[in-house]
């Protein structure tokens, strides 16, 4: 009755915050209710899913996000293991040289969209004054449909990297002496030693900070909505910045909230299908 | 072990219970969420406010408005809380701002939420449609009749900031109900510098184009044209719309609904070929994500022959501390000439500003100080101090008035455009349709899709917008 008492405030907290928001979406997801308009919920069946799923511009935001989030969490894996294992190598300012990479990921997204948009402007942005110096032309970086994805994933990189270099260091960190020790021992190259014991025994925590780093990118609206607002045109719109759309500009709320569990869906069933990868792996 | 039985798995009909208490506390969350069940089945339409004004409260009290973040915001506020408090030392006047991005959605989600933490909503005209469908913003019809001399305003600005439906461009209905009035009047200001292209603003659309071709020829690192071309807000779609009018094109018909075909007649892809290679090209690099604040900082930086923008806005391009022309208010003029838009097949220009909309969720006495508030700011001498103060006026002897004339120079500007504005679709569905404008402009003028395409993409998504409201499902895509 004691244990009762204690987790209620948790368990009352967790029903209204996330159990009951969640079940009232699902809910309102076969309904054409909308939040301004008021009056009943009709019910409309598995309509607002059928739409959705056979929506051209649903389809365009879905490519949209699916290159985003290769690319981004692609180079942040990269930059980010490279930078740990850069540093796992340092034995002197290791502390203070992770703790100053760390710095871009403890910044609110709005702060850094913001002073990103002012860096990358086309008439006074500091990246464009840096290629004139070099002799190098104008970018248009965030009104023109090639470059404003790219900026979205190198903004979203210069943030987030440090997150990977984090999970790597602890990785690296705990990989064992004594079998670098030992393959010294057998005078093996650096690389075989990183090919067959830091990579391998990295591995497995890596693809955890990756899954981590997919399922946030996946949901990427920040940035978006500071940066370029979706365009020019629709081209940088993700999913989740067209879901606000749908359920902010037209208070389309049903139609939002079975989108919304759609993406839910999509996330669920990746990462299932991932963490049963990664348990094969840890068998292995 | 002393209390054996509490470890491990609980017995069967325990965790019946826990589950069963479980449901009903997911249950309660959800009855009490749901509220009392009235705001949902409540019906649609907007609620009348009393023709007369009941008796005000003696309490201290605040009066809040909502507004987007620009001068005019600050403006209100402090004129308000000047002028206002002295007939009523008990009401505070406080403006709440919001970016201009998130204006249309603070507002509206609050009405969502049927309680609204302001007052009076500060409503762009097209957004009327959606908050009166909706039952949002309160019926002043009748207050309207006895407290408010109509025959004061040019009729189209009172029907433009008030009435529902829509008023046809120029006319006003009598019979029509009002919802608002007027708080600030806008439109567009052409901006040209005087020293680059002489004192004579160029008197029609083809004639600004060559000026602005030849002034970007002659200047280096001034580009010939500045303008709104953004994907937020209404920028982009106010600049087509404009060149749409200016070249005899329609949005739509309003009788019929049509959009397609009418939008993408002959006049509207002459219009958008004109906007896109021949002014965009015109226009500085890396400017297709513009707006109001990006287009005054090319005219204050010199960095502009010609540029358009809202009237309300451009205050701040007199200040020479924010200005690169000039470091008097003198010699800033001696450069910068503001005129009435050029014409071309018309002389449209287009409708900015905004009216007072009184919340229907606001408290009682907070209504009634809204009704009394919007009483006294429509009386002619307030409408000139209000003119003196940096607003612009919808009475037309305000408008005529010296306080209002001398105190900007774009002010003649804005009374000269008045018989000459169109307005948007004021409609439920115009933050869909707006927004189906604005990226398909925003991509045309910065090459992500062809003029003809990006047209023909709004005449027929805005359509499908219009005509949705049979289908089942999938309502927004």
């Amino acid at each position: 009755m004691l244990a009762t008492v204690f987790i209620s405030p948790a368990l009352l907290l967790l029903l209204a915050m996330s159990v009951f928001p969640l079940l009232w979406a699902l809910y309102l997801s076969f309904t054409d209710y909308s939040a301004t308009r008021g009056g009943p919920a009709r019910f409309v069946g598995f309509g607002n899913y059928t739409a959705i799923l056979t929506s051209a511009q649903v389809h365009q935001r879905a490519l949209t996000t699916l290159i985003y989030v290769v690319g981004a969490v692609a180079l942040q894996t990269v930059l980010g293991f490279g930078i740990a294992y850069l540093i796992s190598r340092r034995t002197h300012g290791r502390g203070l040289l992770t703790t100053l990479f760390l710095v871009p990921m403890m910044l609110s997204p709005v702060v850094v969209g913001l002073f990103w948009r002012f860096m990358l402007d086309a008439q006074f942005g500091v990246i464009n004054s840096m290629l004139g110096s070099l002799g190098l032309g104008q970018v248009e970086w965030l009104t023109r449909q090639r470059t404003a994805l790219i900026s979205l994933i190198v903004v979203d990189t210069w943030q987030w990297t440090p997150f990977i270099m984090l999970i790597a260091l602890a990785g690296l960190t705990a990989v064992p002496k004594y079998l670098y020790e030992a393959a010294s021992i057998d005078r093996a190259s650096e690389w075989f030693r990183f090919r067959t014991i830091t990579l391998p025994l990295v591995w497995p925590l890596l693809l955890i900070a990756v899954m981590f780093r997919a399922i946030e990118a996946f949901r990427l609206f920040d940035l978006v909505y500071i940066l370029t607002n979706g365009g020019p045109g629709v081209s940088t719109e993700t999913l989740s910045f067209h879901v606000y759309k749908v359920a902010f500009l037209g208070f389309n709320t049903g139609t939002a909230s079975a989108y919304g569990i759609l993406m839910v869906l999509v996330v669920i069933v990746l990462t299932q299908l991932y963490l049963r990868y990664l348990n094969k792996l840890k068998e292995g | 072990m002393r209390h054996p039985q509490q470890i491990g798995r609980m017995s069967a009909p325990r965790r019946k219970v826990q589950l069963a208490t479980a449901a009903m506390l997911l249950v309660a969350t959800t009855m009490a969420a749901c509220g009392d069940g009235q705001d949902d089945g409540g019906k649609a339409s907007a609620p009348k406010a009393p023709a007369t004004i009941p008796e005000l409260t003696t309490d201290p009290l605040t009066l809040s408005f909502i507004w987007f973040d620009w001068p005019p915001a600050q403006a209100l506020e402090t004129f308000a809380n000047t002028e206002y408090k002295k007939e009523r030392p008990n009401a505070t006047i406080k403006v709440n701002t919001v970016p201009n991005a998130n204006w249309h959605d603070a507002m509206f989600t609050q009405f969502a939420a049927r309680k609204t933490d302001f007052d009076i909503a500060i409503l762009d005209s097209q957004h009327i449609g959606e908050a009166v469908t909706n039952g949002n913003i309160l019926d002043i019809t009748d207050f309207v009749k006895t407290n408010i001399d109509v025959a004061a305003y040019d009729p189209y600005l009172l029907a433009a900031y008030g009435q529902f439906p829509q008023a046809e461009t120029g006319k006003r209905d009598e019979n029509a109900s009002l919802y608002g009035l007027p708080l600030l009047g806008d439109t567009w200001t052409m901006i040209y510098r005087k020293d680059l292209i002489g004192d004579k603003p160029p008197q029609t659309w083809d004639e600004m184009i060559s000026v602005a071709e030849k002034c970007q020829a002659d200047n280096p690192g001034v580009s010939g044209l500045a303008f709104h071309q953004a994907n937020g807000s209404d920028a982009a779609a106010v600049t087509y719309n404009t060149v749409n009018g200016v070249y005899g094109g329609n949005l739509w018909d309003s009788k019929t609904r049509k959009i397609d075909g009418v939008l993408n007649d002959a006049a509207g892809h002459e219009a958008m070929d004109v906007l896109v290679n021949k002014m965009k090209p015109l226009t500085a690099r890396g400017s297709g994500n513009w707006f109001i604040d990006e287009v005054n900082a090319a005219v204050a930086q010199g960095k502009a022959c010609i540029a358009f923008n809202w009237i309300a806005a451009s205050g701040g391009l007199l200040d020479p501390k924010q200005s690169t022309l000039g470091t008097t208010r003198e010699q800033i003029l001696d450069k910068l000439g503001f005129a009435t838009l050029p014409s071309q097949k018309t002389d449209l220009v287009p409708l900015g500003g905004m009216g007072m909309h009184v919340s229907a969720y606001s408290p009682t006495a907070n209504q009634t100080e809204a009704l009394n508030f919007m009483k006294w700011f429509q009386r002619a001498d307030v409408q000139k101090k209000w003119a003196a103060a940096g607003g612009v006026p919808s009475r037309t002897d305000a408008l005529k008035s010296p306080e209002f004339l001398n105190a900007g120079p774009f002010n003649q500007v804005y009374a000269d455009s008045v018989p000459r504005m169109r307005d948007m679709w004021n409609v439920p569905e115009y933050a869909r349709l707006v927004d189906i404008e604005n990226t398909n402009v925003n991509a045309a003028l910065n090459g992500a899709k062809s003029p003809k395409e990006a047209l023909d993409d709004i005449a027929k998504e805005q359509q499908s917008v219009l005509d949705s409201s049979s289908r089942k499902g999938g309502g927004g895509l």
